[in-house]
């Protein structure tokens, strides 16, 4: 590809000038890449990751998580509480989702609405941005039967009664292999990396991978350029070469953790106080269900069934997404309990294993105010996300309702993921043992593939860091286009939002800047 | 006070001291620098216990096995940011020096003179520790050492799994 170039193999400082930069190549960037190519603008699209393609893609886990996720998959919350599962690689968290493709939810917009005076109707209804992106991405109902991992997901909401949902998948030509966290080797899944990102390259932008944005020059109400250092082969950002780069126009689009961070590395003003603040996760439980008969949760489509049963509860209580996840290698030998003999047990039954997870709603209740973004002494990011008992709750009725849903299922024996946890027998066992498991950190395992907000968008500049179109309150040639821009988590996995909310963000601000 | 309790206090103040910033009263703040030694002796000590069941029974197959491992562990630890780094290493250093003198048989004894059994009762001591670095070393390790393990395809034997070849 002639408009990529790779960072690391700079031998000298370097200096580029575009009409529009953009900061991250996910869910965001990607978008915004073929907007504004498309528009005709010279488009500059920055990567701190890599730019590997389907060939490199060799389905193991091995490969994938310390060449494509943040901080080799095992990124941490500060205290080590929770993991973090984030890409980092040319086309973000797009390359390594599973797919799961969800328009926002309703009541989500309401509470953005009441809380941050967010409009999201008439000229700024989402829908027909959503309709673009799932044009543009083949986002379409999963029409293949669900693989055993989801089958009980499925059939347990059946059985209770239970609400569930057939998942819109963004993939074209999937052999429904099941190997979507680790990039897809047949360019099924239409993550950035195989539509925009492309399309983009060939309408002129130019693409520069291995590149580590460290700052931002401001002045007054606008910056003035961008500084930036390529990484070395493991990432980390190097010292001997810098990159300058100036542009018109400058969208961020770095992630939830990644942008807070390059905005708290350049001390732009924040008088609302909100940057990098309010970061939102999903925080995430999982239960474990061994089967009679084989679930090989590795194969097929790794979410295509969710149960929206408990996400909007009539109570005070917090809500959750119960999903499935698929059961790989790594991921399940690091997740399992255990030590010894006892984890090497669990591991022969691999096979048998089935895995749900709930997704925790957070962000909606004063009891439930996220975390925050700081930089350590290498001013590399790191989030600071307490849990609360009001979380802790949460996180138990979440257990509670995936052994029930498992049982309901077949499963012969349920494995809450929680360090003092064993295998129940039965729905009456599985109950009263987590009625009285104790809810702290390390002991419950909690666990995030998805991270929000840090930069949330509000119409009063005193509750937010951005407006509705993504644009910096204070700094007028900055717009954030990426997750970090949510008020609250979503209770919906988060690609879709993003990709609508960024395309109906380009239009406006193509408009304000072909005007000006 | 019993032994075990006196046992434990004084793993928890030695990783206090080494892991929490500035309690370097107690003399016993380790480096933060990479000892590929130290880090050899402590996976090499602590991989056959946390490994106890998976490793196959045969003795060179198994050391086969933990050579494997370890390598991987050393290519993986350089993804991390240099903070989780530094950390590491100072926890390597801390058990490969420090610890092991406090081992459970209450004598000067190194960590790789435990028993398969001393040790993951060690390792399971720090998991119920009130003390959360404790706890911190007990996952950061458990979570690195069986990435390592089984993110290697000569290892699924045992879990009847083999990944789908395309190309």
């Amino acid at each position: 590809m002639t408009n990529h170039l790779d960072a690391s193999q700079f031998t000298q400082d370097q200096q580029f000038e575009a009409d529009i930069v953009i900061i991250g190549s996910g869910a965001g960037g990607g978008i915004a890449a073929e907007q504004f190519a498309q528009a005709g603008l010279k488009v500059l699209l920055l990567e701190e990751g890599a730019y590997y393609t389907r060939d490199d893609f060799v389905m193991e886990e091995r490969w994938a998580y310390p060449n494509l996720y943040q901080e080799g998959a095992a990124r941490k919350t500060r205290d080590q509480a929770i993991g973090i599962l984030q890409g980092r690689t040319v086309g973000g968290s797009t390359t390594v989702n599973w797919t799961t493709s969800i328009r926002t939810p309703p009541p989500t917009l309401d509470y953005w609405q009441s809380e941050f005076g967010l409009n999201f109707s008439g000229a700024n209804d989402l829908g027909p941005y959503f309709a673009k992106a799932e044009q543009r991405l083949n986002i379409k109902p999963w029409q293949i039967a669900p693989n055993a991992n989801n089958s009980v997901v499925q059939r347990g909401c059946q059985a209770l009664g239970w609400q569930y949902t057939v998942i819109s998948r963004n993939v074209n030509g999937c052999a429904n292999l099941g190997y979507c966290g680790m990039g897809c080797p047949i360019n099924g899944k239409q993550s950035m990396l195989v539509s925009t990102i492309p399309a983009a390259l060939a309408l002129g932008a130019t693409l520069i991978s291995r590149l580590s944005v460290r700052k931002f020059n401001w002045q007054g109400d606008s910056i003035s350029g961008i500084e930036a250092v390529p990484v070395d082969q493991h990432f980390q950002p190097r010292t001997d070469i810098s990159v300058s780069i100036t542009a018109k126009h400058y969208i961020l689009a770095a992630g939830a953790i990644g942008s807070p961070a390059i905005l708290l590395r350049s001390g732009v003003p924040d008088p609302s106080r909100r940057l990098g603040k309010h970061t939102y996760l999903h925080p995430s439980l999982i239960s474990g269900a061994l089967f009679a008969e084989d679930i090989n949760g590795h194969a097929g489509a790794p979410q295509s069934v969710y149960s929206d049963q408990f996400v909007w509860p009539d109570s005070d209580y917090i809500g959750y997404k119960l999903e499935a996840a698929p059961v790989h290698p790594v991921l399940m030998a690091t997740k399992l309990l255990g030590s010894g003999e006892q984890h090497a047990a669990l591991m022969q039954q691999f096979n048998q294993l089935q895995v749900t997870i709930a997704l925790m709603r957070d962000g909606f209740h004063p009891q439930s105010q996220g975390g925050s973004v700081m930089l350590d002494s290498q001013q590399q990011p790191v989030l600071d996300y307490p849990i609360t008992d009001y979380l802790w709750q949460g996180a138990r009725r979440a257990l509670l309702s995936m052994a029930e849903l498992q049982f309901a299922a077949g499963a012969k024996q349920v494995l809450p993921i929680h360090h003092d946890a064993v295998l129940y027998k039965s729905w009456h066992e599985a109950k009263a043992a987590i009625n009285n498991l104790s809810m702290q950190k390390y002991r419950q395992t909690v666990a995030s593939a998805h991270v929000m907000g840090g930069c949330n968008m509000s119409a009063n500049p005193a509750k937010g860091v951005v407006n509705q179109q993504g644009r910096h309150h204070q700094l007028q040639n900055l717009s954030i286009f990426d997750g970090s821009i949510l008020p609250t988590s979503l209770g919906a996995n988060p690609q879709l939002t993003i990709y609508g909310m960024t395309w109906l963000n380009c239009q406006l601000l193509q408009a304000e800047l072909t005007t000006t | 006070m019993d032994r075990r309790q006196f046992i434990l206090s004084g793993i928890a103040l030695a990783a206090a001291a080494s892991l929490g910033a500035g309690l370097s009263i107690y003399g016993w703040r380790q480096s933060l620098n990479a000892d590929d030694n130290n880090r050899n002796l402590v996976l090499s000590a602590i991989l056959p216990a946390l490994l106890y069941g998976a490793l196959p029974r045969d003795a060179s197959l198994a050391a086969m096995e933990l050579e494997r491992t370890k390598a991987a562990v050393n290519d993986f630890l350089l993804f991390l940011p240099l903070r989780q780094q530094q950390e590491l290493h100072q926890l390597f250093n801390l058990l490969a020096n420090r610890i092991s003198q406090l081992g459970l048989t209450g004598h000067l004894t190194q960590l790789a003179d435990l028993s398969i059994q001393q040790r993951l009762v060690l390792l399971d001591s720090w998991r119920d520790s009130y003390l959360g670095v404790l706890q911190q070393a007990y996952h950061g390790l458990r979570e690195l050492l069986y990435g390592a393990y089984y993110g290697q395809p000569e290892h699924w034997q045992a879990l009847a799994y083999t990944a789908p070849r395309f190309r």
